[in-house]
């Protein structure tokens, strides 16, 4: 018979195989990209079997959806908590790229290898998007209305800010070679986006 | 998938107001819910995911719901539906 303390220590000892096994995925995936990276490598640097993947993951392509996920939780709950606060556009584009830059080869190689990876991890990255634009605009909609940025749809002044911020990800080797492109030049393109939004007369303070 | 996640459109839900009618034990969220606090039909939560895309990224109508319709297929409230 199994006690209730054992099955606590089973669900338990779970849990903890399936974070190791997110753990090492995230490494190799940010060390490796996705293409290069196999489900035995990563059971392997986890000192679990091969089967244990799926066991807990169900396929190779529910573990990448879980990791797409998890870095969109990450940076979607921060986001989250400052438009809550009420904090100004500024301190959400530096939080933005903080997230970023702390799991920078990670979300780089996903953006990079994204047409190759499995749908459901490609609709996820969307939705995670879509997330951190609509906190965004909670913070833009405050600040239009106070007259200090320019009025233009949520759409568009998202996708300016992410396709600067992607292209200088995306192109890492140029801007900044063996380094983290988001430490080196994040303040250059916050500040060169908040001067395109802002509005005539707050430039003019 | 934790409890706190909308099981009809994946939202986390964050704080009680952001469950189905302000009611904590709502399994779908606020974005999910009628105004009688019964949790909307396929086509209504469909509509309003992909305007979500729409709005939030200008994507293209076709794509988003395509998209939606792909998310919506893995969630507890509507994976069974057909």
């Amino acid at each position: 018979m199994v006690t209730r303390t054992e099955r606590k220590t089973r669900a338990e000892q779970k849990m903890e195989t399936r974070q190791r096994l997110m753990d090492r995925a995230v490494r190799l995936f940010s060390r490796r990209g996705f293409a290069r990276t196999t489900t035995a490598q990563i059971a392997r640097a986890a000192g679990v079997s091969h089967g244990a993947v799926f066991m807990h993951f169900g396929s190779r392509d529910a573990l990448v959806r879980a990791v797409a996920g998890e870095i969109g939780r990450a940076i979607t709950d921060r986001l989250h908590e400052l438009a809550a606060d009420r904090a100004s556009l500024r301190q959400v584009l530096r939080a933005h790229l903080r997230c970023i830059e702390e799991r920078e080869d990670l979300y780089r190689n996903i953006l990079t290898e994204l047409p190759l990876l499995p749908n459901d991890a490609r609709t996820a990255w969307v939705g995670i998007q879509s997330a951190i634009s609509t906190h965004m605009a909670k913070v833009v909609r405050a600040e239009m209305r106070a007259g200090t940025l320019r009025k233009m749809p949520q759409a568009l002044l998202f996708n300016t800010w992410i396709g600067l911020v992607h292209h200088y990800l995306a192109n890492r080797e140029l801007f900044a070679p063996g380094a983290s492109v988001i430490a080196r030049h994040g303040r250059t393109l916050t500040n060169h986006f908040l001067r395109l939004v802002r509005s005539q007369e707050e430039k003019n303070r | 998938m934790s409890d706190n996640t909308c099981i009809s459109c994946g939202m986390p839900m964050r704080t009680d107001e952001e469950h189905g009618g302000g009611d904590a034990n709502a399994t779908h969220c606020h974005h999910c819910s009628a105004p009688d606090g019964t949790m909307k039909s396929y086509d209504d939560v469909l509509a309003g995911m992909s305007r979500f895309m729409i709005d939030s990224q200008g994507v293209d109508a076709d794509a988003a719901r395509k998209m939606a319709a792909g998310m919506m297929a893995k969630l507890p409230a509507w994976k069974d539906r057909g």
